[in-house]
């Protein structure tokens, strides 16, 4: 019983990494309709400017906030400047050009902090407590308890606020909210802002974990776009609860399905988006639509 | 634009992308370009009356980067300083400057290749000191084809030492087995019995390391081996299986893992889970000040590991004339200012005086001859080499340094381990 509540809760944690890349680009892709390749490179330059500003004597609380202000910022600034020169046009092209976006800050982050592995400290203290009889490590606990938190916090500014509710309209029909007198690039730019302070906390936290690389994240934007693949795109409640369910189901079942072991548990989610999508090519929780002729 | 359309073609473009990944993941070029004329009178590629050139291909991108960039310090160091008083006598009487050339792989077999192919066309010498078993491993046939010495390169695959597999080839540090047998020597030595997890990378170097300690215990009546998982050297996160192997209440714990962070998240991962092994760490992965301090390794009894350097970072050498040279090279003549946190820039300072040692034995500028005098040195003991350990190149099967002497972390640095404790 300890270890299955071991293995659901570090499967939590690792799934609510996911979670928080797969909400940001699900935030973009309602906003612009395109997918950001680059969602997890931003995570990472983002990381890398609360590490700046540890370097600089903020205290860690302090620090990561300032990453996630500067983040808003730059994801703005990036989709005002960069991508807006995309958007309407050719998806795919737009989709190259984050692909672009995602090797350039790549390479921006090594040339300035170097490829090394960089110690960036924990939120959470190196230590345990006991959850129903199984040794659970804080930092698990702790990761999960602030994905939530986000979570609820967009969840009420999506339904309780006028932004929220500008935003949706211009993610459901740009040009008619256009119409209706709402400034839709400024709203663009708080789309993108807000993916990208969201990956500023998923960098936050992941850092700790895998210490601080350029390369960090690429492993977790493959899990965030299978998460969103099995949620569904147009669901944000969907995303968190697929990427919970990839990550604590891979470590099931690492462990107790020996045919899969440890060596082959990578295979999981995508054998289960595979089968999601045969039964529902909407994903778990996306919305069928039907157009009305 | 509606929603399905949108959404099918996000869904059609993840997919496309994946696939893509997958299939350039999947492919790799081979070009057997190029053709050996090993004429052995003349003068080989890479070698003038001036110079000698030789190459480096090495992660210097990526998250091997801070090993690989150590592999190029110490050598440019050693031959830096050797530059800067003359060059060196060769065999032949000629007195030669050392050119090294590097080349970034990023840990990627394919761009190792094809950093060797591009070392062809820019006429180096001989390859060497560059990290990585995969990337070695990737061009070691081509340069069997090229004949192109590929020595004393930082791998501990025995395939590397088989003169027999591979005549241009000779690896630098103890081979896998050569490391685990040391763990397993020791603990056998022990006088308590002691139950031994192990966790290794699913490789050649796992396996190695796991192959060298069983053979090492065999017929110890007071270990046993009480659980054995493995990970692949992709993944992120091996909190699973220390969940698993930390219930199987092992007091040992023998962690066969190449990839840093993972290393660091394993010592801290397994304190959150309240398990408090000894644990074994292989060479590389165990420095102190890289691994050791950020995983907070003075919680557990012991952390044990090998060594056959000096550790420029402990007390115990401060004082060290080696040491001492070695830390004003590294900052002189490669740009190296720090500490180095890894001791693959201890590894490769010594790669520089054993390529040198084969240099003064050289009587003919060809790769041949040069092949024939590195696979001749015995007994040397290259500056940084603990005492006890040496330079060996003479032994079939066997790399440049096959000894090690087993180490336990003391909180700062490493002291040698005579007995398990």
């Amino acid at each position: 019983m300890g270890t299955f509540v071991q293995l659901v809760i570090d499967g939590l944690s690792a799934g609510s990494i996911y979670a928080a890349l797969a909400l940001a680009i699900v935030l973009v892709n309602q906003a612009t309709g395109l997918i950001n390749f680059a969602q997890g490179g931003m995570a990472v330059l983002s990381a890398y400017i609360a590490y700046a500003f540890l370097g600089w004597g903020l205290p860690l609380i302090l620090a990561i906030v300032a990453a996630v202000v500067v983040s808003f910022a730059m994801g703005a600034v990036i989709e005002r400047f960069l991508i807006r020169r995309f958007e309407g046009g050719d998806p795919d092209t737009a989709i190259v050009v984050t692909v672009g976006l995602l090797t350039l800050i790549t390479g921006i982050a090594g040339w300035i902090w170097t490829y090394n592995n960089l110690q960036f400290p924990s939120l959470f203290p190196v230590a345990s407590i006991d959850v129903l009889g199984a040794v659970v490590s804080v930092r698990s606990l702790g990761t999960t308890v602030v994905i939530i938190a986000i979570m609820v916090l967009l969840q009420l500014v999506f339904l309780r606020t006028k932004l929220g509710l500008a935003l949706r309209a211009v993610a459901d029909n740009p040009q008619s909210a256009s119409f209706s007198g709402l400034p839709v690039g400024w709203l663009l730019m708080v789309g993108w802002g807000m993916a990208a302070a969201l990956g500023a906390v998923a960098g936050a936290l992941v850092a700790p974990q895998l210490t601080l690389t350029p390369g960090m994240m690429d492993t977790a934007l493959v899990y965030a776009l299978a998460a969103i693949i099995l949620g569904g795109m147009s669901s944000p409640l969907g995303v968190v609860i697929a990427a919970w369910l990839i990550g604590v189901l891979e470590n099931l079942a690492a462990v107790y399905v020996p045919a899969i072991g440890h060596d082959l548990k990578i295979a999981v989610p995508f054998i289960l988006i595979f089968v999601v999508l045969i039964v529902r090519p909407q994903g778990l929780f996306g919305r069928k639509v039907v157009v009305r002729v | 634009m509606n929603i399905s359309r949108k959404h099918s073609r996000a869904v059609g473009i993840v997919a496309a992308a994946s696939a893509l990944a997958l299939v350039v993941a999947g492919c790799s070029a081979r070009d057997d370009g190029g053709d050996g004329d090993g004429d052995g009178a003349a003068s080989s590629p890479g070698i003038t009356d001036d110079s000698i050139t030789l190459g480096i291909t090495t992660p210097l991108s990526g998250a091997t980067a801070g090993p690989g960039t150590c592999t190029v310090a110490g050598v440019t160091a050693y031959f830096g300083a050797v530059n800067a008083a003359g060059g060196v006598e060769f065999g032949d009487g000629v007195t030669r400057t050392v050119e090294i050339e590097t080349y970034d792989d990023a840990y990627d077999p394919q761009q190792s290749l094809a950093n060797f192919q591009q070392m062809v066309a820019d006429d180096v010498f001989a390859v060497t000191a560059g990290l990585g078993t995969p990337t070695n491993r990737a061009f070691r046939e081509a340069a069997i084809d090229e004949e192109v010495p590929q020595v004393l390169v930082m791998t501990g695959d025995p395939l590397f030492s088989d003169r027999e597999e591979s005549p241009w080839q000779l690896g630098f540090v103890p081979i896998y087995q050569n490391e685990g047998a040391a763990f397993g020597e020791l603990l056998a030595t022990s006088t308590e019995e002691h139950k031994v997890a192990i966790l290794s990378q699913n490789d050649d170097y796992g396996e190695g390391y796991v192959e060298g300690f069983k053979e090492a215990i065999e017929g110890a009546d007071n270990i046993e081996i009480v659980g054995e998982l493995t990970y692949e050297a992709t993944d992120t996160s091996v909190d699973a299986q220390l969940t698993e192997l930390a219930g199987t209440g092992a007091d040992v714990f023998f962690n066969a893992m190449s990839i840093t962070p993972l290393v660091i998240s394993s010592l801290q991962k397994t304190q959150e889970l309240g398990w408090l092994p000894s644990w074994f760490l292989p060479s590389n992965t165990s420095s102190p000040t890289a691994i050791l301090q950020p995983g907070n390794a003075t919680a557990f009894p012991g952390v044990y590991s090998v060594s056959f350097s000096k550790a420029p970072a402990s007390p115990a050498f401060a004082e060290d004339e080696d040491v001492q040279t070695f830390l004003s090279d590294l900052a002189e003549y490669a740009d190296y200012p720090d500490m180095p946190a890894f001791p693959h820039c201890m590894w490769s300072y010594m790669v520089g005086a054993t390529l040198e040692q084969a240099f003064q034995n050289m009587t003919e500028p060809t790769r041949e001859n040069f092949l024939a005098a590195l696979n001749d040195i015995s007994d040397f003991q290259a500056p940084l080499m603990l005492d006890g350990t040496y330079v060996d190149t003479t032994v079939d099967g066997q790399p440049a340094v096959s000894t090690v002497i087993v180490q336990k972390y003391n909180g700062t640095g490493y002291s040698n381990a005579e007995t398990f404790e």
